[in-house]
């Protein structure tokens, strides 16, 4: 059975990644073992300097999912690659390293320290955090997402990667845009913007105000969204969005996914990665399947 | 090392007075590992709502692994429907436990609110082998939110309580009972747990004395594991995670808003 598959030059022997945000402290609380066995991990996303986060209250429980409004609290990317990459590295599992930049400029200045560190299998650019109260986002503009992409591709080493954001009129357009400008492939979906309301204070529920909903709630709407995609780029796709089971990414990947990033999922079952992984595998050993390629974006219509 | 997810089987499941509930699980392979202040992380059922889990102090790990709650919303509601037997899906033992008070330390006092006695027997269950002068200090709404608290008498503790009505014990906050505390910063120690007014009390008390003291927080949480950064709250030294860096933080390190 073959299930492994490329981003650019990078091959990964599984399309079973976990989502950026949603995974840490692996060597206390997880069998490394286990988590070896996945295709890759997107570590959270880091700045350029080090960032606090928002205030609290930072996260809701939603209908079958959850609003965060985190704030992309990190060390700032010096003290990443100087304190956590190696600890991360030991697990032994391929990294693709989820960057934001506030500017163009900070973008390009992150690349360039990491183009120093050996042994990342790609970078993620987060175009479209929605809880950093910019006014509009990068992955809301053809063009911002065009003129980004082509300068970090300019400079990588890696291949480059666009997390694009669902609060758009059109993923695909933009998905286009990131292709055109030489992005090794997209993933989606960031989070929705989305707010909570408490009725008994009629303030909003998180410290943030708005925040950003995930979870099983949004997935089908995630699926449309690569699907539509897929009908526009041939780079591959990474797929994100509420999923929780193996029918969950088989999904995704019918709908043209060639990757699917667990997130949520491991705040409730933290094993959930893993059964996604053997649920595909046996979902190709009972349907006779080979080659992962072959079920790819074959959802029929 | 036990892993960290596990399905076991409940013991029991039973109401201990109007308000709080005692659930019991079988969970053998955790009970020699947990700690006092420690929590577990349940998912009650299968399926999408409630969503998160819910994080529960280990109230005791003696015969069983148990969970001392309120039914107070969906999940802990649906959690008071488990019977002998059902399944629970138990993340943990995790977080930090509380410190255990150094060899000069004659009083130890416990200042619980409500809910927060939970983390409380279990550290009385391990202090109790000390000559140490054992101390609870309660507070509740009313009545109804005291309930007979046998464990901690045979452990020896001294048992005060306040209610705002004044229908039990002293009328009044918890800080009425803070005539108990020996305001000795040599040999006291206090460890407090319960809504953040009553631990912002605890905490100006403690600094007027120089007390030493732990404090065991708690926030809506989503992963327990130090990933998910949700259930960071402020402390003087920036953001800390409830589940990882905490729940049990030195008292004057926390900002209470």
């Amino acid at each position: 059975m073959k299930i492994s598959v490329k981003i650019g030059k990078a091959v990964f022997k599984n399309p079973v990644t976990i989502a950026s945000g949603t995974f840490a402290h692996a060597e206390k609380y997880y069998n490394l073992e286990e988590v070896k066995k996945l295709g890759s991990l997107i570590p959270k996303t880091v700045t350029l300097r080090a960032q606090e986060g928002n205030p609290p209250p930072r996260i809701i429980e939603t209908p079958s999912g959850m609003l965060n409004a985190i704030g992309i609290e990190n060390p700032g990317i010096d003290t990443f690659i100087e304190n956590k990459i190696p600890s991360l590295q030991k697990i032994g599992i391929p990294l693709i390293l989820s960057i934001l930049g506030h500017t163009d400029k900070e973008f390009i200045q992150i690349v360039e320290k990491l183009n120093q560190v050996k042994n990342i299998s790609a970078i993620e650019l987060n175009l479209s955090c929605p809880n950093l109260k910019h006014k509009t986002l990068v992955a809301q503009s053809e063009k911002a997402t065009a003129r980004l992409v082509r300068s970090v591709k300019k400079i990588s080493k890696v291949p480059v990667i666009a997390k694009l954001s669902p609060n758009v009129t059109d993923i695909s357009s933009i998905a286009k845009a990131a292709e055109g400008a030489g992005a090794d492939a997209v993933s989606l979906i960031n989070t929705l913007t989305a707010m909570v309301i408490n009725t008994k204070t009629r303030k909003s529920a998180l410290g943030n105000f708005t925040g950003g909903l995930s979870g099983p709630a949004i997935r089908p709407v995630a699926v449309h969204m690569v699907y539509r995609v897929a009908q526009r780029v041939k780079i591959p796709i990474i797929a994100m969005g509420g999923i929780m089971t193996a029918d969950d990414a088989l999904q995704y990947i019918l709908a043209g996914a060639s990757f699917v990033a667990v997130g949520t999922a491991n705040f409730v079952n933290p094993r959930a990665p893993l059964d996604v992984l053997e649920g595909i595998k046996a979902y190709m050993r009972k349907n006779k399947i080979k080659d992962i390629r072959h079920l790819i974006g074959k959802v029929e219509s | 090392m036990p892993a960290l997810q596990n399905i076991f089987k409940v013991a029991s499941n039973d109401k201990l007075s109007p308000r709080f509930h005692r659930l019991c699980i079988k969970s053998k392979p955790l009970i020699k590992d947990v700690k006092p202040g420690q929590f577990v992380h349940l998912r009650v059922r299968d399926g999408l709502e409630p969503f998160f889990r819910r994080p529960f102090s280990v109230y005791r790990n003696k015969k069983h692994l148990e969970v001392f709650y309120e039914p107070i919303g969906p999940g802990t509601e649906l959690m008071s429907q488990l019977r002998e037997g059902d399944d629970i899906d138990v993340l943990g033992p995790v977080g930090t436990p509380f410190s255990m008070p150094g060899k000069n330390i004659k009083q130890v006092v416990m200042i619980a609110g409500g809910i927060g006695i939970a983390p409380f027997l279990m550290l009385s269950d391990v202090l109790k082998r000390r000559n140490l002068d054992l101390v609870l200090l309660y507070g509740g709404r009313t009545m109804g939110h005291v309930y007979p608290m046998k464990e901690f008498k045979e452990n020896g503790c001294k048992i005060f309580v306040a209610t705002d009505d004044g229908s039990v014990g002293a009328k009044g906050r918890v800080s009425k009972l803070f005539s108990k505390i020996n305001k000795d910063p040599k040999t006291t120690m206090l460890y407090t747990c319960g809504p953040n007014p009553m631990m912002a009390a605890v905490q100006a008390f403690a600094k007027k004395y120089h007390l030493k003291g732990e404090v065991a927080c708690e926030e809506v949480m989503a992963c327990a594991l130090g990933a998910c950064l949700g259930c960071s709250i402020r402390t003087t030294s920036g953001f800390k995670t409830v589940c990882y860096d905490g729940p049990v933080f030195d008292l004057d390190e926390v900002i209470f808003d």
